[in-house]
């Protein structure tokens, strides 16, 4: 029975596990960095621990650290939240050897799946389309250019081991392919200790369409439904909805039957997510993310389930209180992110609120944004019946919302909400950037005016 | 049977569930609900084997309350029983024990004198018969209607159980929910072993009582069976499903002996395995130690330091592998029954080969999270003192202990010094050097310091091949004598620290072989190596009169390091243990 939990984790995710555990009577340790002493999460949490110093590698990617501070409080489990640590499969296996529970899949299951090569490779096997590209790691820039040529541009390098939208680039041409090779690869080593890269068609205008899925130790495992993910920049996601506007219920119900059936295959536990890339009306797999997702509420506001709590039961060894035909999704829901711009202090900050309106952040007045970790400030999410209505409420919480004092991204997210593309559904990777370039042309016409 | 429609903690409907009505146990949080106490009698005892006794007694209201009378005979009637307890004869398991089980149901199961003659009446029972006596207690305390009487009943009930406690004969106490006031401040705190019901409330002063005086809310937790585990007043939790299992264990392992001032505490020949290898006797084995003095040490093939390191790897076998591979049954017993129960030291009773013993142990862990929880083997005074406790109950029933060694030392904190460990490792030392029951002791690992020697003391002391024991650990003596602390593997070598060296020295008795990797690749080679030289040893120390292992132990502590003089302090010290003697008798 887990009655104590350390959450390896910061921000406005540390305090959503928090609040799981909260809602389950169990005590949550959490553990921060120097630097954010005076964070809510640290506030909020029944214990807390400093583990080091302000970068990363000293306190949140220090996982003897993160261990220690478990076994010193008496946690039965660690949580490690997104990014950071949780898909580090050398950080779930020293977890395990201390006697302490990870929440998340074995340590095996992640290294498989945290190769992007490997994971392709099982898709393709069971008979799920994967984006075409080079079958395993490229031996070599001569290597990766025959593939190019073979597919096509544009194309896309990415790294093997890579995650986060980081060590990917674009290759429109034969010409760039020299110089992206170089960058993609040390990026890819820099980040992730690991410099090999794959190739895969660039298909510019596709959808970016995720299925979350839960999985217990006994075999059985279910998906609660979709997630567009399509508007991002750099890679990086901005808005998600359930259901997907573009997905029709044929292509669903195939899109979810691969996700479950990759899942089965290997023996998933956890929660989980399966990527695709949605084009032309088919779906081609991408990847697998094998820990709880920033966007996981718009699944949790559609399917009513908490998903934390659940990851909690899943790793408690308790079966899935529910089947599939237990699980409805109805209405629609929408998040924005809302990032900071820049680094600085928050003078002053009222949330949105109101009727179908979820707020998930850590920021309150007075706190600062430094500059050592991802700038996500908050998430905006919306539930209601219909996407037009979600459209409408979202933009309404937007603007009530009030975050004075550094510059967030708020209105650019209005903008993309305004625009005709978004509105009727009819989108893709590039309506970010597309936006963004109609803007800067807008300015510059202004100046010349 | 239950008084509930629903169960009290988690609210869900229990009327008419089987576990509920079978037990009384809420099938959503198992909950122990009260039973009746007949229901009670019949889950404890075989079928048909319980004779009840003084039924008849009911109160004469001593001091004259008005309404007295007319309640008990109000509480009769509903709960069809005379006063707040049952009392008989019975057999559970097929031994005999005489039980007495409390009602909460009458008068909150206040003890009055009625109460107290019947429980006094029971333990007498239980001393002349020589059969042991079990009570499950509940109770709101003492009974207000009767006044001093209703106090004195305390030391009635204590007295008897000190009877019970000189003549050697258990007492088992089971703590039901509740157990307060005087009956916790009586009998029920006086068991050999004490067992507790799963969330009971046991304490002596009432919730509402403590929160009134101290002005603050209590710790979630306070005074439940879990807290008493915890703060080392009970022996075990157990489940109401497995006490009768674990009764009747308890039980086969307290069958009377009658022994007088010889050891026969032997089971017979077919029970006990044969073990190879000669059947020496202790004057000769004692002489062959004291001819071992200065006889060269073989080259080692292993270097100290590379002992030191294999005695404190994370891996290497522990008591809890040991027992599981050497005993056939084992319980833990749990408590010092003044402060805490140890986690860095465990304690229970078991069968070896047959023999009934006591085993203590110090208890490390086997990855990050254990360890801290057990602080790495190192124990406060309350691990010493829990092992006193085992020991001292192991003389009473007559009982070997045999005990297991690993600890880089006792824990040198703060708290340890406020709770007095110098105190509690020297009562041990002096309670074992002349507890009256073989004694024998393992060291498995790290043997360190006083640490150590604290559950050391023995009629037989043995090493595992690449243990080591010494008085300062390596890094210690490095670091003071040879002002370098990284000069820790010279210092290993230069203390003469292992198991050859301390042979050499007549410290300990042999050697036991480990494989040659270690123990951790076969802990179940070294385990049959201890179990044959236990098996051995008490197929000798047990069929010794108390006094006489008593006299060699004290031998050859005395004769420690005096190698060729021995015999200037033999003769006088023979004289003492005779005067001693002598003075008892008559």
């Amino acid at each position: 029975m887990i009655r104590s939990i350390l959450i390896a984790n910061r921000g406005e995710i540390a305090l959503r596990i928090i609040r799981a555990c909260r809602d389950l009577g169990i005590r949550s340790v959490a553990v921060y960095s120097n630097a954010d002493v005076d964070s809510l999460h640290v506030k909020m949490a029944d214990e807390a621990v400093c583990i080091g110093g302000p970068t990363p590698a000293d306190s949140y990617l220090n996982g003897s650290n993160i261990i220690t501070a478990a076994c010193l409080t008496r946690c039965d489990a660690i949580h490690p939240g997104v990014g950071f640590l949780s898909e580090n499969s050398r950080f779930a296996k020293a977890t395990e050897n201390s006697g302490l529970i990870f929440i998340g899949p074995d340590s095996e299951t992640i290294a498989l799946m945290g190769d992007k090569i490997e994971a392709k490779r099982i898709a393709k096997a069971i008979g799920v389309p994967t984006t075409i590209g080079s079958e395993g790691p490229l031996a070599d820039m001569q290597t990766a250019l025959s593939y190019a040529e073979a597919v096509g541009y544009p194309v896309i390098l990415k790294a093997a081991a890579g995650g986060g939208g980081r060590g990917m680039r674009i290759i429109e041409n034969r010409s760039q392919m020299p110089e992206m090779f170089a960058a993609a690869t040390k990026e890819a080593l820099s980040y992730f200790a690991d410099g090999n890269l794959l190739l895969e068609k660039f298909i510019g205008n596709a959808r970016h369409v995720e299925v979350q899925l839960l999985a217990d130790s006994f075999g059985n495992v279910i998906h609660l439904g979709e997630r567009d993910c399509s508007v991002q920049h750099h890679h990086q996601k901005l808005i998600e909805e359930s259901p997907c506007a573009a997905l029709d219920e044929k292509t669903k119900v195939r899109m979810t039957d691969a996700a479950i059936e990759i899942f089965k295959h290997i023996g998933y536990r956890g929660a989980g997510t399966v990527e695709f890339l949605l084009y032309n009306d088919e779906f081609y797999f991408m990847e697998v993310n094998t820990r709880l997702q920033v966007e996981h509420p718009v699944s949790e506001m559609v399917c009513g389930i908490d998903i934390v709590q659940q990851q909690i039961h899943i790793a408690d060894k308790e079966a899935l209180p529910f089947s599939q035909e237990e699980v409805t999704l109805t209405g629609h829901a929408l998040e924005c992110r809302i990032n900071a711009l820049s680094p600085g202090k928050i003078e002053n900050y009222i949330p949105c609120g109101g009727p179908w309106v979820r707020i998930d952040s850590h920021i309150y007045s007075h706190y600062s944004i430094g500059c050592h970790y991802d700038h996500l400030l908050a998430k905006i999410i919306v539930h209601t019946s219909h996407r037009n209505h979600s459209i409408r409420v979202m933009k309404r919480a937007l603007q009530e919302l009030v975050i004075e004092g550094i510059v967030t991204n708020r209105d650019q997210q209005l903008q993309v909400l305004d625009t005709m593309q978004f509105k009727t559904g009819q989108f893709s990777t590039n309506l970010f950037d597309q936006v963004m370039s109609v803007q800067k042309s807008q300015t510059r016409k202004k100046a010349y005016a | 049977m239950l008084r509930e429609d629903n169960c009290p903690r988690c609210g869900h409907v229990i009327k008419g569930q089987a576990l509920a009505s079978e037990w009384g146990i809420c099938n959503d949080c198992t909950h122990h609900l009260d039973i009746d106490p007949r229901q009670r009698i019949t889950l404890l005892t075989d079928s048909d084997s319980f004779i009840e006794f003084a039924g008849e007694l009911t109160s004469s209201n001593p001091i004259g309350i008005d309404g007295y009378a007319e309640k008990i005979a109000q509480n009769q009637k509903r709960s069809d029983l005379t006063d707040a307890v049952i009392t008989g004869s019975c057999t559970i398991g097929s031994y005999k024990a005489i039980l007495a089980v409390m009602s909460f149901r009458f008068m909150g199961g206040s003890m009055g004198s009625v109460v107290g003659e019947k429980i006094t009446q029971a333990m007498f029972k239980g001393a002349l018969e020589h059969t042991p006596v079990i009570i499950c207690t509940a109770s709101g305390g003492a009974r207000m209607q009767e006044g001093i009487f209703s106090l004195m009943q305390m030391a009635k009930t204590s007295s008897a159980a000190a009877l019970l406690d000189r003549l050697g004969i258990p007492l088992f106490i089971i703590l039901t929910n509740p157990t307060t006031g005087g009956v916790t401040a009586s009998f029920a705190m006086l068991g050999d072993v004490i067992l507790a019901e799963p969330g009971a409330l046991i304490g002596f002063a009432g919730p509402r009582v403590i929160e009134g005086t101290i002005g603050e809310r209590l710790p979630a937790g306070f005074q439940t069976a879990q807290f008493q585990l915890e703060r080392g007043f009970v022996d075990a939790i157990v489940d109401r499903r497995k006490l009768k299992e674990t009764l009747a264990y308890l039980l086969g392992m307290h069958q009377y002996k009658k022994i007088k001032r010889t050891m026969r505490n032997v089971p017979k020949k077919e029970e006990t395995q044969v073990i190879s290898g000669e059947q020496g006797d202790l004057v000769s084995s004692v002489g062959t130690m004291e001819n071992m003095v200065d006889v060269e040490a073989p080259s080692p093939s292993r270097s100290s330091w590379d002992r030191v390191l294999l005695a404190r790897q994370q891996c290497r076998p522990g008591v809890d592998t040991y027992i599981k591979l050497i005993c056939e049954n084992f319980m833990e017993l749990h408590g010092d029954r003044y402060y805490q129960d140890d986690p860095a030291m465990i304690g229970g009773i078991g069968t070896i080969g047959g023999y009934q013993v006591t085993i203590i142990g110090n208890r490390k862990g086997s990855n990050l999270k254990e360890n801290v929880l057990r602080n790495y083997g190192m124990s406060n005074p309350e691990g010493y003192r829990k092992a006193l406790r085992l020991a001292k109950q192991a003389e009473k029933f007559h009982r070997p202990v045999i005990c297991f060694i690993d600890t880089p030392g006792a824990y040198p904190g703060l708290e340890s010094e406020q709770r007095g460990i110098g105190e509690a490792i020297a009562r041990n030392l002096k309670e074992f050097s002349m507890l009256k029951t073989p004694i024998i002791c393992f060291i498995t690992g790290e043997g360190g310091s006083g640490g150590a020697l604290g559950i050391g003391i023995g009629d037989k002391l043995y090493m595992l091949e690449n243990a080591v024991y010494s008085v300062i650990t390596p890094e210690g003596y490095a670091s003071i004598l040879l002002r370098d602390p990284s000069r820790a593997k010279e210092a290993a070598e230069a203390m003469k620290i292992t198991a050859r060296d301390l042979k050499r020295f007549n410290i300990i008795h042999d050697i036991i072989e480990e494989v040659p990797e270690g123990a951790h690749a076969n802990p179940a080679y070294t385990a049959q190596k201890i179990k044959d030289t236990i098996l051995k040893d008490l197929a000798i120390l047990c069929r010794k009169p108390a006094d006489t292992l008593v006299r060699y132990r004290i031998k050859k502590i005395r004769g420690i390091g005096m190698g060729k003089y021995a015999s200037s302090w033999w003769d006088p010290l023979l004289q003492i243990f005779r005067d001693v003697q002598n003075r008892v008798e008559h």
